[in-house]
């Protein structure tokens, strides 16, 4: 349902942003790559997670159906006790909606002091990701900003707890910091040689790098341990893609992360980043704390599952008119990943408020 | 015996060590209180599940975050390791308060929320059977009927996952009326838990245990009915 309205196309839009010029309507791009996609075109949601041409390919029509922005990605909240060595389960029955670590690499101190850090193109999903960006990067279409949204930025705590269990590390931040800075350390080892592999393989041209950070949120953490065990290490990875020549980062900081975005805001984005922030935060305080970057946001993905298309489209309008008073510039998303079970009435409305209200 | 005054000093100790996390200071207390003659149920009561309550309001100021309580949980299982055999072998059953399965339903592996809301349980001496993360819907049945809790906890943390609540509760109430559900989670509220059908919902790990103590009132209060 793209509205045709418009004299510019999503890719355009997304482009003009990260010009820092204003675009002629807020752009839509969701976070709905994975169950989201592949309900509404009817395969199993692991086929988001292990099928590449199908999840490329449910990826596409979708953002193509609904008239959003498309910007291919393969990832996992969970991503990192696989890669690291442990073992994963994928999404099945009625109510799963991602990759679950069974087993965690690591259990004691001993094991983070004794891990290396496999091969990046044998580790975990690496190989599927690979299959999965060599489909994306062949076409360019109006609606890709992007043809690689490639995982793996700033979200180093989060691949740490991946690790070792989140517990472990929230307990390890207090009794045993060394080790708790060794797994991060780890964490971000891992990154870098992935993002090096990417680069090797996809260039940074087209390529945005993203990230996600829900296990370093205030519900675990204080600001204090944000700024210690989370912030220098984003900060060292960002640092590293910004240096290996990519211009935008898109960080998704999850959950409530409040107290910490004044540490956030320290953090480089790139030139200028794309902050996606969850519905716990408002987007005016992202914006205070992220003046020269794009915000991204934030309706509670809970709404648009179980709300009705008058409430969706509600709530999207509110957002809508305020984001566009942002003046480094505004992307409408939810505040995470889509509900792979929204109704399509729900998701057609939450399109049309944008289509109506969306207009600078 | 120890006199009043030390025993006081004692359970200060215990409700200290938990409330800082020191799980050596822990064990040594619990060592102490045994070798001392405090009766190891008032030691467990009124020293470490203080401290624990303590650590929770703590938890609710923002004072304490996760990493805080997963550490006062250590030195609490330090000292209760110590201190259950004896109330045991004292003969002295610890009034069991009540019994509750609990576990994340199916498809959802957000398990911190639980396992605290495990941990209060087990401090107001409860009996809990952690069925863990990610638990078939079938299997709570099953764990209800073979230990006749008489509570069952669903924890979910996604929208998508909260669908299997009410799945469950009809599972559960198919074979047994009587049950009493109790459900938690960030994307659960008050109206959803009485849409699916549930008897209780709690916002935070320290009123869930209140909030099945109700429901459990009610229970006893329905069976003398009878
Ligand atoms: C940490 C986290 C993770 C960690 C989880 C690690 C772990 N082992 O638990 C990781 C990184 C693995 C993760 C993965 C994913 N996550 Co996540 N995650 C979070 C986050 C940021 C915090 C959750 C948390 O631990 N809170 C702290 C605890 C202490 O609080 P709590 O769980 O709410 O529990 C309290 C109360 O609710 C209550 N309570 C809890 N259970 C019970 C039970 C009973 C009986 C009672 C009475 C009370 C009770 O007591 C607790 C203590 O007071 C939330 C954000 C949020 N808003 O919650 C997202 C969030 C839950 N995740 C989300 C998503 C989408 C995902 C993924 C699907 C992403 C993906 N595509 O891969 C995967 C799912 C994996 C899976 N198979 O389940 C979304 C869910 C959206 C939705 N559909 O509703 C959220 C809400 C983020 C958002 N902003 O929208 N996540």
């Amino acid at each position: 349902m793209p509205d045709g309205k418009g004299a510019m196309t999503e890719r355009e839009r997304v482009l003009a942003l990260l010009d820092r010029k204003k675009p002629d309507r807020v752009p839509i791009w969701p976070f709905a790559y994975q169950g989201f996609a592949t309900v509404y075109t009817g395969t199993p949601i692991s086929d988001a997670y292990n099928k590449p041409r199908v999840a490329y390919e449910a990826q596409k029509k979708t953002c193509h159906d609904f008239g959003w922005v498309f910007t291919p990605m393969l990832g996992y909240a969970a991503y990192g006790g696989w890669e690291l060595g442990g073992e994963i389960k994928w999404p099945s029955g009625e109510f799963a909606q991602a990759p679950t670590v069974l087993k965690h690499p690591v259990e004691t101190p001993d094991d983070v002091m004794s891990l290396k850090v496999p091969d990046v193109k044998t580790a975990g999903i690496v190989p599927i990701m690979k299959e999965f960006y060599d489909i994306s990067s062949k076409e360019l279409l109006d609606n890709e900003p992007f043809n690689v949204m490639q995982f793996g930025a700033n979200g180093s705590f989060t691949i740490a707890g991946n690790i070792s269990g989140p517990d472990r590390l929230c307990k390890w931040i207090i009794k045993k910091p060394d080790v708790a800075h060794r797994l991060l350390q780890l964490a971000n080892e891992h990154i870098s040689k992935l993002a090096a592999y990417w680069k090797e393989l996809y260039g940074v041209e087209n390529v945005i790098p993203l990230g996600g950070e829900p296990t370093s949120a205030n519900q675990l953490i204080s600001p204090n341990m944000f700024k210690e065990f989370a912030m220098p290490y984003i900060t060292e990875i960002n640092k590293m893609f910004i240096d290996m020549g990519y211009r935008h980062l898109y960080a998704h900081i999850c959950g409530e992360h409040n107290a910490n975005m004044e540490y956030w805001a320290q953090i480089p984005m790139g030139d200028p980043g794309i902050i996606s922030i969850a519905q716990e935060v408002e987007l005016f305080d992202a914006a205070r704390y992220f003046p020269n970057d794009v915000i991204l946001g934030n309706v509670n993905p809970a709404i648009i599952q179980t709300g009705t298309p008058e409430e969706v489209y509600a709530a999207v309008k509110k957002n809508v008119e305020d984001g566009k008073k942002i003046e480094g510039g505004y992307i409408f998303s939810p505040g995470c990943e889509m509900p792979p079970m929204a109704p399509v009435e729900n998701i057609k409305a939450m399109s049309q408020a944008v289509f109506d209200h969306g207009w600078y | 015996m120890a006199t009043e005054e030390r025993t006081k000093e004692i359970l200060k100790g215990l409700h200290d060590s938990v409330y800082e996390f020191e799980e050596d200071d822990a064990v040594k207390w619990a060592k102490t209180a045994l070798e001392e003659g405090v009766d190891p149920f008032v030691a467990t009561m009124e020293g470490i599940a203080e401290g624990m309550i303590a650590a929770g309001e703590a938890y609710n100021e923002k004072k304490y975050f996760v990493p805080e309580l997963l550490m006062c949980a250590d030195a609490l299982y330090a000292g209760l390791d110590i201190l259950k055999p004896a109330i045991e072998a004292s003969g002295r059953q610890a009034e069991v308060k009540g019994s509750i399965v609990l576990g994340v339903v199916e498809g959802d592996v957000h398990d911190i929320g639980k396992n605290l809301v495990k941990m209060m349980f087990e401090v107001a001496g409860w009996t809990v059977y952690d069925l863990g993360k990610d638990v078939p819907l079938d299997k709570f049945v099953e764990e209800q009927i073979k230990t006749d809790a008489e509570v069952v906890g669903l924890s979910a943390l996604m929208t998508t996952s909260m669908l299997a609540m009410p799945v469950v509760i009809e599972k559960l109430r198919a074979k047994n009326p009587k049950v009493r559900i109790l459900l938690g989670g960030a994307p659960v509220n008050p109206e959803v838990a009485e849409k699916y059908g549930a008897d209780g919902y709690a916002k935070t790990a320290g009123t869930a245990v209140d909030e099945a103590i109700n429901l459990l009132k009610v229970l006893k209060e329905e069976e003398l009915g009878e």
